[in-house]
Order: C-alpha cells, then structure tokens, then sequence
C-alpha cells in the first residue's frame, strides 16, 4: 500500500515538472499513461495471520487476511509460503475473490513457516506484508468435545453409582412396562393353547445393541418355555446371531433344570436375505400358527409384511425395537411395543438383577441432567431475546 | 346393519384387489403431474447448482434392490443435474447390493449425455467427469478414512484401475474437496455420514430418502446437519421437475411417472380408511 | 479362562475406540487408522467366511437328516456355488476368464448370464416384489387399525389424512396451506417426538455398550451366567 503511494507521489511530481510549453506532446502522453496505470492500480490484502490448526493431528496451518478493497475487480487470491531455510516464497494455492481464509494442509511439523497473500488480476500479482512465523503441532486433546467429555464422565459416574448402591441392597424403582409384564401372561396363553412360541430377535448383527437386547429378552422367554414345557421357535437372520441365540435358549433351560428339554433345532438360521427371511417367517407363521409372537431387536421394512401376518393368524404380538421408523407399523400391527429403550430396560426389568437396575437408574437420571440443561438453556435463550432488555 | 358389519370383516384379498387396480390403471392411462418443489428439495438443488468447479458432488448409493423403485430415479435425477453444470462426480456404495445399481445409473445417465454430444468436451468421461469407486469395508473406515484421502480408501476402483492415476483424483483428494455428499439411502448411512463425516471433517451432507424413513431425518434438517432433503417418490419427482425446468432436460423421469399411481393409492388408503371409520362409529353407536 | 478372555478383548478394544475422540495427536490417529483400515477388514472379511461357512453346514445338515423342506436346501447350495462361480470368474460385465455369454443358434440373440445380468434381472425384481407387498399390507393394517377410539387416536388419525394428502402433488397444488401444514407437522411436532427418542435411544445404547465394555452385560456371550 505505502509503495503504490510512493509510485503514485513521484510519477505525479515527474508530471509536475515537466513544462507543458515545450513538452506538449510528452506531457500528454505521460499523463494518459499515468492514468491508464492508475485505473489497473490494485491493493494488497492486508493483515495476514497464520496460526496452527487447532484440535488436529498437525500437519495443518490456517491463514487469514483482510480482503484487498479492489476485492470485487480480482480474479482471486494466490497464497505462496516460505518455509524456513528456504532460499524463497513458493506457490501453495490459489482461491476465488471475496475469500478471506486458506488451510494449508501440506505442512511438517516443527518447521517454521511464513506466508503471503497476493491479489490476482491477469498477469498482476501485488502481495501482501508477510505473515508472522509459525509452525504446526499435534494436539494431545480436543477442546471442542470437552463437553463430550465432561457429560460422559457424569454420566458414567451416575451408573457405576447406582450400580454399586444396588449392589449394596439399595430398593431401586422402575415404572411399570406393560409389555414386559403381558411376558409371563403370553406364554402361558401358548401353554393353554398348545401352541408355540415364536420369538424374533431382530434382523441385525451382534454389534446392535437391540440385537443384545433382544437376546436378554429371549433368555428370559426361554427360562419360562422350559417351565411349561411350551414349544418356542427362534429363525435367524444373521449366523453369528444364531449360534448365540442357540447359546442363550440351552443355557436357559440348563438354568430351570431342564437341559433334556432343549430341542436344537428350536433355535435355526434362515437365510441372511431380508426379504427372504420376511417370506420364511410368513410360512412359519401360517404353518405353525403360533399362539404368541415376540419380535424384540432392530427390524427394517419387513417388520409390517412380519407383524400384520402375525396379526391375520390371531397371534398375540409383543413387539420391541429401538428402529424408531418401525415403530409405527408395530403399534398398530401389534398388542404391546416397547418404545426405545424401553427395549434395553427390558433385561434388568425381568431378570431384577441389582446390577442391571442400577445401571438403568443411572441411565435415567442421565436422562434427567439432559432435560435439566435443556430447559436452562431455553429459559436463558427465552430471557435473552426479551424486548426490554434491548433497551439495555 | 349386517352390510356394516360384513364391512368392518371384509376379506383383506378384497382390499389388495382394489388397490392394485387404481395403482396399475394409472399406468395404462396415465396422467402427468407436475409437483412443486418443496423448502428442503430446493436446498439441495440450490446447493448442488453452486457446487464450485473445483469440488466435486459425491452420491453414496447405499440402497438395494428393493428401493430400488423409489430412490433410483433420484440417483438418476442427481446424475443429470450434476453432469449438466459439468460438476465432477465420485459415486460410492457402503452396502455391496449398491454396486449394481449404481453402475446401471452411471451407464444411463453417461449413454444420455454422450448420445446428445458433438464433441470430447460435451461427453462424459469417465475418470475425467466422474468416478465410481466401487464397495469397501466397513463402513466407519471408508467415511472417516475419505476425510483423509480417497485414494488410500478406494486403491483401486470398482474396473480395478489405480484410483491415483484417475485424471479426476488429480483434484478430489478428500472431503475438502467435496462440495456436498448425498446419500441415497434407506438404511440409517445418512446418520453415519452426519456423525463421523460432518462431525469430524465438515464435509456438508445431503439426504435422499425413502418417505418412511424421511420423517426421521427432519431433526436432522431443522438443525441444519443435513442441507437439503428429497424424501420418497415425490421428493424424486420435484427434483425431477427443477431440473426439467431449470436445465432443460427432457428425458425419461421415472418418479414422476409413479406419482399417478401414488396419488390414486394414497387417495384409495384414505377411502378404505373413512370407510372403516364409518363403520366403526356405526356399529358402537348400534351398540350403545 | 473361556470368558474371560472375550470380557478383557471387549473391554480393552472399547475403550480404545473411544479414546481418538478426544485426543487427535497424530501417534494416537495413526494407530485408530491402522486399526480400522488394515485390522478391523481383515477381521470383517473372516466373518464374511463365517457367514457363508455357517449357511453351507446347516444346508448339508438338513439334507443329511432329511429335515423338512430339504430339498430346497439343494436349491440354496446349488444357487450360492454358481453365482460364487460366475461372480469370481465372469468378472463384471462379462470381462472375466469364464465366458458369460453366448448367442442362441439360428438368431442373433445374446444370452447373457454375468453377475451384472444375474442381478439386475433376477435380484432387483425379486427383492422390489417383495418390497412391494408392504403397499397391501399397509392398506389392511390402516383399514384394520386406525380407527378414531380415543382423542389420541383421533389427533393420529386427522395428522395422518393431512400427511397423506399433502404426499399427493395433485392436492397440494390447489391447497398449498395443507403441504405448509403438513410441512409443519413433520418438523414441528414430529421432529420433537423424534428429538426425544433419539436422545433416550442413544443414552440407552451408551448405557448398554458401557455395561458390555465392563463387563456388566454378558448375554452377548451366549447365557447369562
């Protein structure tokens, strides 16, 4: 800026001195050349700053700038770097007009670095003073997420707290799930019925957590099948699914002292096709014409074709599932759902253990820290767009 | 009394009959409508159409075959939009039963535009316009890993060339280099993509949804995680439309065609349902 | 020592996952990166081999004990070997070293049977018609259950109509206050139901991933005890 002051003073003081008496024809031409080069004339950007990324794995520095006032006549910004003991400036990007920030990404960590931005026009390229020298760094933790950090610590604490309280014989209370308390009344309808039992654990992996869920559930199903000696069918979509949901029923009946009981083919692989699996349970169900249907894990669009085929032999159904776009069509479809986490509560609600119903307790009151900031944070937000505070 | 209680029992196969006729008569007589653009289609496209030259628009095509006639058209409809303003394309698929289907709308959609071109410059090219990076797994390390570079994810793409040596991953390296990702899902990817992709990188994320599942990314949109939204059959269809309208581009528009014979199911669920009300109400007042 | 072992590998990989998160040191990324890219497939691609491993020996069972419906098991084993056979061999749109394709004597008629073909032919309608019949089932679920028994009912049943016509572009055209109403409903009401959910459903899962990390949960194990 200051040099294209000084350009600007002296050419006007040559201008000056020139006499328009016996130069006419120089003076003129001077002048049109004068102004010609004033109108292509352009200012740098200026108050260049770099910093190291911050929150990152190094490598990484961030520029800004102020944009040249001739910002709107540009063709864009080209951002060159001087690293240290580097005889010059090099090239490192180049971006459109009316930007003002670049991220240079190719960057060693240690070495100090200088940058530069000039503005573009055509050929013309007028750079900016020099940035200050910086170099980038790995961070060894994210300050962006130490909210994060700060609320799963509580809420881990809130469990491991409530578990060992519940340990220590602590009387924990859960509301009342009338799908899980309509458990112990469904099987013995089946019983009654000399019908089976057919039980769903989903139609996800065993990294879903519904799908863990589902096969607490159906221990505890198990447990009362092998007391009243009730027929239960378990297909399965997912082969790893299968042989722990074989586990879980043998151990049940193990459980109750019944392990003659326990039929291995009760428990059964289908096919991994969501669809054919929809098909398979369809002709179970038709066939078998089972008293009782439990359909507890994570479903997906089967879940109507399965639930109002169910609903057509005159099942009772007891559906659960945290897919929350399935919910809908199991509600309407069947006799009780459990909503959510109604699902992951169902474990420690029918086995009672102090362990589980801790951790459930401190879930909840999780639950409650959430509520309670999200009510602050909208009575703050409502008392700070009251009109009359604007008048402070 | 007796007709509205043989009603109230009416055999379902009565229902299906009628509901498959008013949805395949509209396709022996069919009937054009022309949908107007919702908020959350018009962010999309909106965004989609500024997409600077030097970034590229990434569908993944995480449906499979069963969605197939919902969400292709709206595969097909971005492909237009985005080879129309000459945007480069990368297409991944996070679920293997994408691949197919994903290769069928590249093939469409590149044999349209090459059909119409007089010259090298008009034709899409693959490897210089766009890219089909093929399946990889699992799914978190090809979200977060494209954070850092794509190439090192896809090493080779799904013809088996060396992703690097691709003309077009000279400049999309990683998302920095993404003007926006669209996922074209009915699954729950558009949640992953919003987690570890924006959450981690920035990169900006758009949504392309079955009408069951839409409802469950609007938290998503209010908050401004995903940028737009098309959402079912008719979602595809107003993005048909803006791009007929707005680009010029007459071909074939599948969504569109369907909504005939949605807006006659939607009309006949509506019929079966005041039916069944009626005579619900009927039948209690009886009682009472 | 049989669970113990799996207990110490969930609980020492789970609060390996977790740690990236919070610290984004290029010692500490490079090591989740290596994990997930080169540990995490090769662990995903054994069990790919399990899956098949897993379908192949039940199918055999049932043959061996003549178990009902065996027969179709033959079907099952014969389909998976031929698509694993033209699939690793055909390559991709009849490229591969097994020849895909040939023409019908006396016709110019190119039979095609590569993974490509078998799949937008056989797989996409299959897997549509199935999708499909969710139209019908939903038609007898609605005429069965929505009935106005209750106010809760009745407000579901009203939001339900004005979804559902706002859906039809003809209606929404000569009434654009029902697509703004219907708009509404979906970002307002719904969005806070939803809102709600997700918060309790992810608060759920965390709960029930941090009683798997330490040990709390242990049916995914196969028994409770």
């Amino acid at each position: 800026m200051i040099t294209s002051i000084l350009i600007v003073f002296t050419q006007l003081e040559i201008f000056r001195k020139i006499s328009w008496k016996k130069n006419r024809f120089m003076k003129t031409t001077f002048l049109l050349i004068f102004l010609t080069g004033l109108s292509f004339a352009i200012s740098p950007p200026t108050d260049v700053r770099a910093w190291d990324s911050p929150n990152d794995a190094g490598g990484s520095i961030n520029i800004a700038w102020r944009i040249s006032p001739d910002d709107p006549m540009l063709d864009g910004y080209e951002i060159s770097r001087l690293a240290e003991g580097a005889a010059d400036y090099e090239p490192i990007g180049f971006i459109g007009k009316t930007r003002n920030s670049y991220t240079d990404e190719e960057t060693r960590d240690g070495v100090k670095y200088q940058y530069r931005v000039a503005a573009v026009k055509d050929t013309i390229m007028v750079y900016s003073e020099p940035s200050n020298y910086v170099q980038s760094s790995s961070q060894w933790f994210n300050t962006d997420r130490i909210n994060v950090l700060v609320f799963a610590t509580l809420f881990i604490f809130l469990i491991l707290w409530f578990t060992s309280r519940a340990k220590k014989g602590m009387s924990l209370f859960i509301r009342k799930i009338a799908g899980l308390d309509a458990v112990e009344e469904a099987v013995g309808r089946a019983t009654e019925m000399g019908r089976p039992i057919l039980y769903i654990p989903g139609l996800s992996t065993m990294a879903d957590v519904a799908t863990i869920a589902g096969l607490n559930i159906l221990g505890e199903v198990a447990k009362k099948t092998a007391q009243y000696d009730t027929k239960i069918i378990v297909p399965n979509r997912d082969p790893i699914v299968y042989t722990v949901a074989r586990e879980v029923v043998k151990e049940s009946y193990t459980q109750v002292g019944r392990p003659d009981a326990f039929n291995p083919d009760s428990v059964f692989f289908v096919t991994d096709s969501q669809f054919a699996f929809a098909a398979a349970v369809d002709g179970i169900m038709t066939r078998e014409k089972p008293a009782t249907n439990f359909f507890m894990g994570y479903f997906w669009a089967e879940s109507l074709i399965i639930a109002e085929t169910g609903a057509s032999t005159g099942a009772i159904q007891i559906a659960g599932s945290d897919a929350v776009m399935q919910l809908p069509f199991f509600i309407t479809a069947c006799d009780y759902t459990l909503i959510g986490e109604e699902l992951y509560a169902a474990s420690a609600y029918l086995s009672r253990e102090p362990l589980l119903l801790g951790a459930l307790k401190g879930q909840d009151y999780g639950k409650a820290v959430i509520i309670g900031v999200l009510l602050a944070a909208t009575l703050l937000a409502l008392i700070a767009n009251l009109p009359v505070l604007r008048l402070f | 009394m007796k007709f509205f209680e043989a009603l109230m029992k009416i055999d379902r196969r009565i229902l299906y009959l009628v509901l498959a006729a008013v949805v395949i008569i509209p396709f022996i007589f069919p009937f054009m409508i022309h949908p107007k653009a919702m908020p959350p289609v018009e962010n999309l496209y909106n965004y989609i159409d500024s997409i600077p030259q030097d970034k590229a628009l990434v569908i993944s095509v995480d449906y499979t075959p069963d969605t197939e006639p919902e969400l292709h058209p709206m595969t097909i409809a971005l492909l237009r939009h985005a080879f129309t303003r000459r945007i480069k394309v990368g297409v991944l698929c996070i679920g293997v039963l994408g691949l197919g289907l994903a290769e069928n709308a590249l093939n469409q959609v590149a044999g349209e535009f090459n059909q119409r071109a007089t010259s090298k410059a008009d034709s899409i090219i693959y490897g210089r316009d766009y890219v089909f990076w093929g399946w990889q797994t699992p799914v978190l390390t090809v979200i977060l890993g494209m954070g850092e570079r794509i190439s090192r994810v896809f090493t080779v793409d799904y013809y088996n060339n060396q992703t690097e040596t691709l003309p077009m991953m000279k400049q999309i390296k990683n998302y920095n280099n993404v003007g926006i990702l669209v996922s074209v899902s009915a699954s729950a990817s558009p949640g992953w993509y919003i987690t570890y992709g924006q959450t981690s990188f920035g990169v900006k994320v758009g949504i392309a949804s079955t009408a069951v599942q839409a409802a469950d990314w609007y938290p998503y949109l209010n908050s401004g995680q995903a940028t737009g939204m098309l959402s079912g059959m008719k979602g595809g269809a107003e993005y048909e439309e803006l791009v007929q309208t707005n680009l010029g581009i007459t071909d074939r528009r599948r969504a569109t065609e369907a909504m005939a014979s949605q807006t006659s199911a939607h009309f006949a669920i509506i019929v079966f349902i005041l039916i069944g009300n009626i005579g619900y109400f009927v039948l209690r007042r009886r009682k009472k | 020592m049989k669970r113990r072992i799996p207990l110490a590998i969930v609980f020492i990989f789970g609060v390996l996952g977790a740690i990236p998160f919070l610290i984004p040191h290029r010692i500490i990324q490079n090591a989740d990166n290596e994990f997930r890219s080169s540990i995490l497939r090769i662990i995903v691609a054994f069990s790919l081999v399990l899956g098949v491993g897993s379908i192949i020996r039940h199918h055999f069972q049932k043959i061996r004990r003549k178990k009902e419906n065996w027969q179709y098991s033959y079907i099952t084993l014969i389909a998976l070997v031929i698509s694993a056979i033209i699939g690793l061999f055909g390559g991709i749109d009849a490229r591969g070293m097994l020849p895909t394709q040939f023409t019908v004597p006396f016709t110019e008629y190119v039979f095609r049977f590569d993974i490509q073909t078998l799949y937008t032919n056989i797989m996409v309608p299959l897997a549509a018609t199935m999708f499909s019949l969710l139209a019908f089932f939903m038609t007898s679920a609605a005429y069965r259950a929505f009935r106005a028994r209750n106010v809760e009912a009745t407000i579901l049943l009203l939001s339900a109509f004005v979804v559902m016509l706002a859906a039809v572009p003809l209606v929404s055209s000569f009434f654009p206050k029902l697509s703004a109403f219907s708009e509404w409903i979906l970002t307002v009401p719904n969005t806070a139901a939803k809102r709600g959910l997700l918060f309790g459903i992810a608060l759920g899962s965390m709960a029930t991933s941090l009683k798997i990390i330490l040990g709390i949960e242990r049916g995914w194990l196969g028994g409770t005890s």
